[in-house]
């Protein structure tokens, strides 16, 4: 059957759990193939210049012609989704992107990275008078306090308007999330609740 | 829309609390608060209602609605109207969940008023679910939805909004075909 | 103590009427909401934007005058937040419509001119830049490697189009008369009054201008 292999390629990459599997080259090589080959033998059909008169030859024509067709659009659409993702990277991660998330980039699609970057970039400094990072503030903001449980004897710690708190082991206080935040990465506070 | 989107909106309404602290009014871009007299009950918004309380600066004073007997009430005229009927917030379940969770020493009776929210939204949602369905076996395209809620609208959606779309794309496709009598075949 | 600052920021509309802050806010968590459920995307509001931005860093600049322990300082940081999220938040919905349907809407502005935009500078630069990078990566991955009559690029046949008969949720803002609705081959055109503040479920298409011209709110 004609346009079998494009498909695959379709189903494959929205069947993938990956964030973004590895480039299907052979497969999207085999699509290729089979374009060349479905083009070829209506070049040569339409060259035929014996009578056609039950119209076999010119249904043929058609039918490879729109096989021809779904075979790009698949390709295209194959190409378009991997950029989907490759797009949303860069809204999660940021301009740098880790080492393993890019492995499976191809090079067009490294290219593809970069000069979206560049993109992004100018819109988001056309913004207003100094710019605008859109990636940040990406969830409605909640209360800047959070109540926090310390897990080691920390110490003293100065609080964002000034108060002096003592993080002792299970102490608990409350904390602007801001300043919390970093405490809690190093393992010296968890959060309790919000 | 995320149930975040709508609890930040439903934020915006305003509450009653009793700061402990005195300050003039404090000029926000979106509006004046205060001025701020300790005991004295002001109304601000329900954003800033929690930061206060959460930093003990006020106790959070309850919508006179978000009473058991109220809500009793409101729940009854629910059942015996056809139509939705106007509740007295705009944000009635947000604004209850945040304040209640908010305020557990201040009211007492508060598992029952928290009850009584839940029985009134769950009349609201069984009659908006039949009333969805009445409306797309109905094959209609648009439909008056007064005094519902932001979130309650937002539990229709996007499964109601796509249901609608689905069905006018499957019209327009056939509006092309010839149609079929299926009495004959 | 009085808190002398934040309270008479006025900002000129197009018509030199001085608005608040305040309305300027408001003006921007409708569009928000607006662009957020509308299938097309809705003309800019890049000024509110600016106005706001600017709004910000002078509370910004303000609140850091003020002394640490302040009460207020965390209710303004607060309300800042928030505006920020509601900005950023409007920029994306319309970014992600000019990635989707980034040709349709180049065509759209096109044939609107450039007296009545919908898009921003910024944006427009955007989806020019978007458009080419898409067109220079279909050519490099698969145009270029197909049999010649399949290497042309068409925009317009290869991105996404809108669907503005989508079912949208509405608050009439005002009384809007004789909106139709239009009927398939089994009903006909049906005409509905919406009356102010009333709500509704039904197709964008016909409340389009209604939206656009501010009578209708999406919810």
């Amino acid at each position: 059957m004609f346009c079998e292999k494009s498909l695959k390629l379709i189903k494959e990459l929205d069947r993938s759990q990956e964030a973004m599997p590895p480039f299907d080259d052979d497969g999207v090589r085999q699509v290729f193939e089979e374009m060349r080959g479905l083009y070829d033998q209506n070049v040569a059909a339409a060259n035929d210049t014996t009578a056609d008169p039950d119209g076999t030859a010119i249904s043929g024509i058609a039918i490879r012609h729109a096989a021809l067709e779904r075979n790009k659009r698949c390709l295209l659409a194959y190409a378009y989704n991997r950029i989907l993702r490759v797009r949303n990277m860069r809204w999660q991660f940021g301009p740098i992107l880790p080492h393993d998330i890019k492995a499976n980039f191809n090079e067009p699609e490294v290219q593809w990275f970069n000069n979206y970057n560049i993109c992004v970039a100018r819109y988001f400094k056309s913004i207003g008078a100094h710019g605008l990072d859109l990636t940040a503030d990406v969830k409605p903001p909640k209360s800047l306090y959070v109540e926090v449980r310390s897990l080691t004897d920390y110490g003293k710690l100065e609080l964002d308007n000034g108060e002096v708190v003592l993080l002792k082991k299970h102490s608990t206080h409350l904390m602007s999330r801001a300043q919390c935040e970093p405490l809690i990465t190093q393992g010296v506070l968890e959060q309790i609740s919000n | 829309m995320d149930p975040s989107e709508v609890e930040f909106i439903a934020e915006k309404e305003r509450v009653s609390i009793v700061p402990n602290f005195n300050n003039a009014t404090v000029h926000l871009i979106s509006g004046d608060v205060g001025p701020f007299r300790a005991g004295l009950p002001v109304n601000v918004p329900v954003w800033m209602a929690l930061n206060l309380r959460q930093r003990q600066k006020c106790r959070i004073l309850a919508p006179d609605w978000l009473d058991v007997d109220k809500l009793e009430a409101l729940k009854e005229e629910e059942k015996a109207s056809k139509y939705f009927t106007k509740m007295p917030s705009e944000h009635y379940m947000v604004v209850a969940q945040l304040i209640l969770s908010a305020v557990e020493d201040d009211i007492p009776r508060i598992e029952e008023i928290r009850m009584a929210v839940k029985n009134l939204w769950d009349v609201r949602i069984s009659k908006l679910r039949s009333s969805v369905d009445t409306f797309i076996k109905s094959g209609g395209s648009h439909a008056r939805l007064d005094y519902l809620t932001t979130m309650e609208i937002n539990s229709v959606r996007p499964l109601l909004p796509h249901a609608l779309d689905f069905i006018d794309r499957l019209n327009k496709a056939s509006e092309g075909a010839p149609r079929r009598d299926l009495s004959q075949d | 103590m009085e808190d002398t600052f934040g309270d008479d920021d006025f900002f000129s509309d197009g018509d030199g009427e001085p608005i608040t802050a305040q309305k300027v806010l408001q003006t921007l968590e409708e569009a928000w909401l607006n662009e957020k459920f509308c299938p097309d995307l809705l003309p800019s509001q890049a000024d509110y934007v600016e106005c706001m931005m600017e709004q910000i860093q002078q509370m910004e600049e303000n609140v850091n005058k003020l002394k640490k322990n302040d009460f207020r300082v965390e209710v303004h940081h607060m309300e800042l937040a928030r505006i920020r999220y509601t900005i950023t938040s409007y920029l994306r919905s319309r970014l992600e419509k000019i990635e989707k349907n980034t040709a349709y809407i180049l065509e759209q502005e096109a044939l609107r001119g450039p007296e009545n935009s919908y898009l921003s500078e910024g944006e427009l630069i955007f989806a020019r830049d978007f458009l080419a990078l898409q067109e220079n990566h279909c050519k490099q991955l698969v145009l270029q490697h197909v049999p010649p009559p399949f290497q042309d690029f068409m925009p317009t046949q290869q991105s996404l189009v809108p669907n503005l008969r989508s079912h949208v949720f509405l608050r009439a803002k005002k009384d809007v008369d004789g909106v139709v609705i239009e009927g398939d081959r089994d009903s006909r055109d049906e005409e509905v009054d919406l009356e102010e503040n009333s709500q509704h479920i039904m197709q964008y298409k016909p409340i389009a201008n209604f939206v656009k011209d501010g009578t209708i709110q999406l919810i």
